[in-house]
């Protein structure tokens, strides 16, 4: 499937530096690159592979530092070379995302680990290994993360049924290699325990209250969305959307909808962004107390516990008016929302702006210069900046390490562009500066609700392109058109052009990506979610070794690690 | 307009004032809502006991759902599938049959939603062509065995529990975008007295 | 050969090719309601309109023939605008029967609405025409309303099968289509038109209401009612096949099936379909695991040795036919298959159609694999004599046949493979549960000696069993040998036993079959008994 590097690359793309480099330093080993919707994707040879993610992270005027995302996709008969294995970095200083592709046959699926070049690497591989059984040679540790270990198979290949099932018949005990004789205990947190804010479990091996080595294991919560959305359609897939950062879920539909939006190149009106922009400042806001307070009250702080999560009350209560659910709202649509915002919203937001805002300075006042909690976050847990952008962290937490990234501010999408609000960014890297972050960040959400609200636009709340957008329902009860107009859109659903985009948002914990690969069909051929929490998560073992037990506590509330987004 | 990069204060100076203002803050907090159960301030408690009170909810909440009904009784259902085929869940079960009125031809002879699957998200009545399923504001489901939870047609249609909790989702139709065709359905409305199509709302 | 251009493309065609066909041929579809690739052209329905570089006016697609140099724009604004304002003049009257319709999800108008049309209506329910709806023809039901007069229905009844049932009635926008004073249709052919009529408006009655067509899959196979071989597609969902209907091959059936075909998808759930084999020594009958029934099928045949006989029956495929040849051929018993004479009714037709006097999809596979040896009449004698210690029938005609109960209580052990129960099994001593022939791959040869490929659509019920499956494990007990273990292989196994069938595989057979060539003479023996 070699084709010259000269007629696979289009001449237009040679003016950009990353394809210019790329094709200096591998000539024909470039096999492609084409731009789509505004990405740019590179396709390599095997062999170069290493080579090609190196040179992106390395050469001066590239920089993509920051490791995103490492999936597979699964071809089947539609091309020449079974699987494709996608890289998507990102860096910071240029602000331009790339994305670096290579097929792989059906027989002798393999290609060398990139765990050498990012660290994050490593759980992407697993997880590629796990899912479609690609082999990484020279990874450390290809075992399967996501499944468990009586699984036969690789679940997200396209010849394997989806309602497979294989029962576990017992745990795994021990996770890691404990030398004989040895007279360390080893002892597991989670995944039932309280700290651990979800169903993950760390094996540690103390020393006295030093941990020592820990290791862990995820995909208690693993429900392979991605297969899922295999077999539904874009509307369909909203619902499962909002069971991924269950804390923030409106988010995850604002994600899914703009990422949709971008494949079908179209664009929401006014309204919905503005509306969309309110009800996810209001849900970062939410996902922020959560976070916060749970990590205080494994410290042995109920009060702000208490006292913030009357704002998360009110807030489901306003989601609720208008949608009709609190936590799981499907409540966007591809090209807008499913409908506007009752009569009092206006009003109803104002009230809650003032209110959050009291309680954010009774937080405040509660936890930020208590001297327990300033003794249980300072230095602890730090987390250098280059480290940090190695294993892909994002969100509050890399900004926590200096690195002022942040999606709304460098990639402005919904609107974004049209409101003042501050970046906070941290110096240190330790629990203290995320917690700070998150605290600042929570203001600043306030802050954008309320511009927004000062600047929210009349109009339509979706886009009226019929081949997206259901009509309206007193045309539906009375006119032939928009009665077939109706039906062709549930049965048959959006039909996307061919092609793949990365759409992505700044979630509560960063980035959070969709892969969307399209062939054209009813439903998508591939979805991948680039979840924020799990590249922050994969650094945590590492975090904690060397460090106390007790320290090991405070830093896994401050990271966010949500289940549901983790494990998909 | 533009998003501003600031550092974080980490100015941590040790000193006890922080501890007083956070007694001070949860002493504050305590008096307020004490007072408030009371009757004196209007901060309460923010229990809800239940079953004896019952949480708000709003006109738009996505409850249980209701097969609504003409004037004779029967289902307005036509058993159209369209439910069935844009449920994410695929809980609802429909067979369809013969009716003998010519302009309606068809209602469903077994229509079942298995409400342990169902995730309330209300798709199936934005998929509805005929608005004859619509979801109620009942949330407190209970059952004993699963088979008691997939629902039918006959209990679908007979929720005298409607009159308890109030009507919940149901289509809202916002026309800003074809001005041009809702104003000549006013024009219909007006000067002809047509309302074209409106199902009768129950 | 003419070489024109369509949106920028050229492509070279042959003679008297139209505008369509020419796009088709190019992998694009021009919209259109009353053309028909197997009817004559009408060109009433003007949606076909097209762009033609140098005519004054938008010319029709299917009833333009291409000329050499012509340029064709089957996109350009004013197509795209013949396009929407013709749909807009069908749906004029068109009643918003979707919900209640079973043509949605094949609908022209819904598909084209999206893809060419995309305009707002301004007609509502109550200025359109009211016209009859749900009228019982039969095998067909009548909806005027939704009718779009493209007249599709009417060149079927007048050019296919000649029996003229439609006609235009009234005139201007009441005009409808009818059968004469509303008689039922009563031909052999109704499902087709339930298949040409582009809406709603002729639908199948005994598809009506069951099920919602983007429910279904669609697998690819060949009709079992007749040698005349009809291809088809089986629509099923979750393991029940819901209806067939015609796939396009124009050397066979062009866009045809018959209703006996139609309706052959009903025999397999029903109630009587074998699940399980069972086996009586003298009294009642037992169950038997199938392991058990081989085994035992497999002593008898050994004890018996060339004291055995074998029928086979035209139901089943070329594969199982030659399992069943070799497994013959391993004990020396004598072996036919001409129960019922049906190898001299393979080429006689029963109509001008389709139909054929053979109801059996594969008697030509049976000739073809020279399995006419014995003879019947031989066969049954020697079991009225008792000269036959085992006999072996692929199929229960034998059991049906007049005259051959008294034959047969004189054999000690009969084994038939069946599919359904039925009376007559009673006379046979081990019953095989077999699989039928929406449940297996395989190959059937129809009358023209065109091998066509047929594919599982369903799961097979209990312990049922393709009967090649059933032959080669009693062979392999028998010491012989089938090294096969699937379908595919067990056709490359034929391939290089039987001359006529060399050079053949799955792969070869996929688009339309392959007709054998002329026979030799070993191959095709058509002696009879």
């Amino acid at each position: 499937m070699a084709s010259p590097a000269a007629a696979a690359v289009p001449p237009a793309l040679l003016d950009k530096p990353t394809v210019r480099a790329l094709q200096e330093a591998l000539g024909d080993r470039l096999l492609a690159a084409d731009e789509f919707r505004g990405d740019l994707a590179l396709t390599v040879a095997p062999a170069a592979w290493v080579q090609a993610a190196t040179l992106l992270r390395d050469h001066p005027q590239l920089d993509y530092k920051l490791f995103l995302d490492l999936c597979a996709v699964d071809w089947l008969d539609a091309r020449d070379e079974r699987y494709e294995v996608v890289l998507h970095v990102y860096s910071v200083g240029g602000k331009h995302h790339v994305r670096l592709k290579t097929a792989l046959p059906e027989s002798g699926a393999k290609l060398p680990t990139l765990v050498h070049v990012y660290r994050g690497a490593n759980w992407f591989e697993r997880e590629a290994w796990d899912l479609y059984g690609i082999v990484f040679d020279g990874h450390p540790n290809l075992r399967r993360l996501l499944t468990h270990e009586d699984f036969v198979g690789h679940p997200m290949r396209k010849d394997y049924p989806t309602a497979q099932r294989h029962v576990l018949k017992a745990p795994t005990p021990w996770l890691l290699d404990v030398p004989a004789g040895s007279e360390n205990v080893v002892v597991n947190i989670g995944p039932s325990h309280p700290a651990m804010h979800g169903t993950f479990r760390v094996q540690a091996l103390m020393d006295g209250e030093t941990i020592t080595r820990a290791e862990a294991e995820i995909g208690y919560m693993h429900r392979n969305f991605e297969k899922m959305a295999e077999e539904r359609t874009y509307w369909q897939i909203i619902p499962y959307t909002d069971r991924l950062n269950y804390c923030s879920s409106f988010m995850n539909g604002h994600g899914w909808a703009l990422a949709v939006e971008k494949l079908l190149g179209i664009q929401a009106p006014p309204r919905a962004e503005a509306i969309r922009v309110i009800l996810s400042e209001f849900s970062r806001l939410m996902d922020h107390i959560v976070c916060i307070t749970t990590n205080v009250v494994d410290l042995g702080a109920i009060t702000p516990f208490f006292v913030m999560f009357r704002g998360r009350e009110l807030i489901y209560e306003l989601l609720e008016s208008c949608c009709g659910a609190r936590l799981t709202v499907s409540y966007v649509r591809i090209g807008g929302l499913a409908n506007d915002v009752p009569e009092d919203f206006v009003p109803r937001c104002r009230a809650l702006v003032k209110t959050l805002r009291a309680m954010i300075e009774q937080g405040h006042g509660l936890i930020t210069r208590n001297p327990i909690f300033i003794r249980r976050f300072k230095d602890v847990g730090v987390m250098p900046k280059d480290e940090a952008l190695s294993w892909g962290w994002v969100g509050p937490c890399l900004r926590g390490s200096g690195v002022a990234y942040d999606i709304r501010k460098d990639h402005p999408y919904s609107g974004y562009e049209q409101y003042d609000f501050d970046v906070p960014v941290g110096s240190v890297g330790d629990c203290y500066d995320r917690y700070l972050v998150r605290l600042e960040e929570m203001r600043q959400c306030l802050r954008i609700v309320e511009q927004a609200l000062d600047k929210l636009p009349a109009g339509p709340v979706i886009v009226s392109d019929k081949r997206v957008a259901l009509p309206p329902k007193t045309e539906v009860y009375s006119t032939i058109e928009a009665l077939m107009n109706h039906f062709k859109l549930i049965y048959e659903g959006i039909l996307a052009p061919p092609g793949e985009v990365y759409g992505y948002t700044e979630g509560a914990n960063g980035e959070l990506g969709y892969y969307i690969v399209s062939n054209g069909a009813k439903y998508p051929w591939r979805v991948k979610v680039r979840p924020p929490c799990y590249n922050v998560y994969q650094a945590y073992p590492s975090m904690i070794e060397g460090g106390l037990l007790a320290d090991a506590v405070a830093i896994i509330g401050g990271l966010n690690v949500i289940a549901g987004e983790l494990d998909r | 307009m533009a998003a501003r990069v600031v550092p974080v204060d980490r100015n941590t100076r040790p000193s006890a004032m922080p501890i007083l203002v956070g007694m001070g803050i949860t002493l504050k907090n305590l008096v307020v809502t004490v007072l408030g159960q009371i009757g004196l301030g209007k901060k309460a408690a923010a229990t809800v006991s239940f079953p004896e009170e019952k949480r708000a909810t709003s006109r738009r909440y996505r409850g249980v759902h209701i097969l609504t009904q003409r004037e004779d009784g029967s289902p307005k259902c036509v058993a159209c599938y369209m439910c069935a085929t844009v449920c994410p869940a695929e809980c609802i079960f429909i067979e369809a049959g013969e009716r003998p009125e010519k302009d309606i031809e068809k209602y469903p002879t077994r229509f079942e939603i298995d409400l342990l699957r169902c995730v309330y998200c209300g798709f199936c009545v934005d998929a509805c062509p005929e608005e004859a399923i619509i979801m109620s504001r009942e949330n407190d489901l209970v059952g004993t065995t699963r088979a008691e939870l997939i629902i039918d047609r006959d209990r679908l249609m007979d929720r005298a529990k409607v009159g308890e909790y109030g009507d919940g989702y149901r289509p809202i139709d916002h026309d800003a975008r074809r001005p041009v065709r809702i104003a000549a359905l006013e024009r219909l409305r007006t000067e002809h007295g047509i309302v074209p199509g409106m199902p009768k709302r129950d | 050969m003419p070489k024109c251009t369509i949106d920028g493309k050229e492509i070279e065609v042959a003679p008297g090719t139209t505008v369509i066909q020419a796009a088709l041929q190019m992998g694009k579809e021009v919209p259109h309601f009353c053309w028909h690739p197997d009817l004559p052209v009408d060109g009433n329905c003007r949606m076909c309109l097209v762009e033609v570089e140098k005519a004054p006016k938008l010319q029709i697609a299917c009833n333009t023939v291409i000329t050499d140099g012509m340029v064709v724009h089957t996109e350009s604004e004013k197509a795209k605008q013949a396009h929407r304002t013709t749909l807009e003049f069908l749906l004029v009257n068109h009643p918003i029967d979707c919900p209640v319709c079973d043509q949605a999800g094949e609908c022209y108008l819904q598909d084209q609405y999206m893809e060419h049309g995309l305009h707002d209506g301004k007609t509502v329910p109550e200025q359109k025409v009211k016209k009859r709806k749900v009228v019982d023809l039969g095998p067909i039901m009548l909806d005027a309303e939704r009718c779009v007069l493209c007249s599709r229905c009417l060149r079927f009844e007048a050019n296919v099968t000649g029996t003229n049932s439609f006609e235009f009635v009234n005139r201007g926008d009441h005009t409808q289509i009818s059968t004469y004073e509303g008689r039922p249709i009563a031909h052999n052919y109704a499902g087709n038109l339930a298949d040409v009529c582009p809406v709603g408006a002729l639908l199948s009655h005994d598809f009506r209401f069951k099920m919602r067509v983007w429910f279904l899959e669609a697998t690819e196979s060949v009709c079992s009612g007749c040698s005349t071989g009809c291809n088809i597609f089986i629509d099923h969902r979750d393991g029940e096949v819901q209806r067939l209907r015609p796939r396009r091959n124009v050397e066979v059936n062009k866009s045809w099936m018959c209703d006996i075909g139609r309706l052959e998808y009903k025999e397999i759930a029903l109630e009587s379909r074998l699940d399980a084999a069972r086996g009586r020594a003298g009294g009642d009958w037992q169950p038997l695991a199938l392991d058990a029934a081989l085994d035992l099928l497999a002593e008898r045949l050994r004890e018996a040795g060339a004291a055995s006989a074998f029928l086979a029956t035209p139901q089943a495929t070329n594969e199982d036919l030659f399992a069943f040849r070799a497994l013959a051929a391993q004990l020396g018993g004598k072996l036919d298959f001409r129960v019922g004479n049906p190898q001299d009714k393979v080429q006689v037709r029963v109509d001008d159609v389709l139909l054929r006097a053979d109801r059996n999809p594969n008697t030509q596979g049976c000739i073809d694999l020279g399995l006419g040896q014995a003879g019947v009449d031989r066969i049954l004698a020697d079991c009225a004599s008792g000269a036959v210690k085992a006999l072996l029938l692929q199929g229960p005609e034998l059991l049906l046949e007049p005259g051959a109960a008294e034959a047969l209580a004189r054999v000690p052990f009969v084994a038939v493979m069946a599919t359904h129960e039925r009376p007559e099994l009673a006379l046979a001593h081990l019953v095989l549960p077999a699989t039928v022939w929406a449940e297996g791959d395989g190959t059937f040869t129809n009358y023209q000696r065109r091998v066509q490929r047929i594919r599982r659509a369903v799961p097979a019920p209990g312990a049922a069993a393709p009967r090649w499956e059933m032959a080669a494990r009693v062979l392999r007990r028998l010491g012989g040998s089938f090294e096969a273990t699937s379908t595919r292989e067990a056709f490359a196994l034929l391939t290089r036993a039987v001359a006529d069938y060399a050079g053949l595989d799955y792969r070869v057979l996929a688009a339309g079959g392959r007709v054998l060539a002329p026979g030799q003479a070993g191959a095709t023996q058509e002696a009879r008994a």
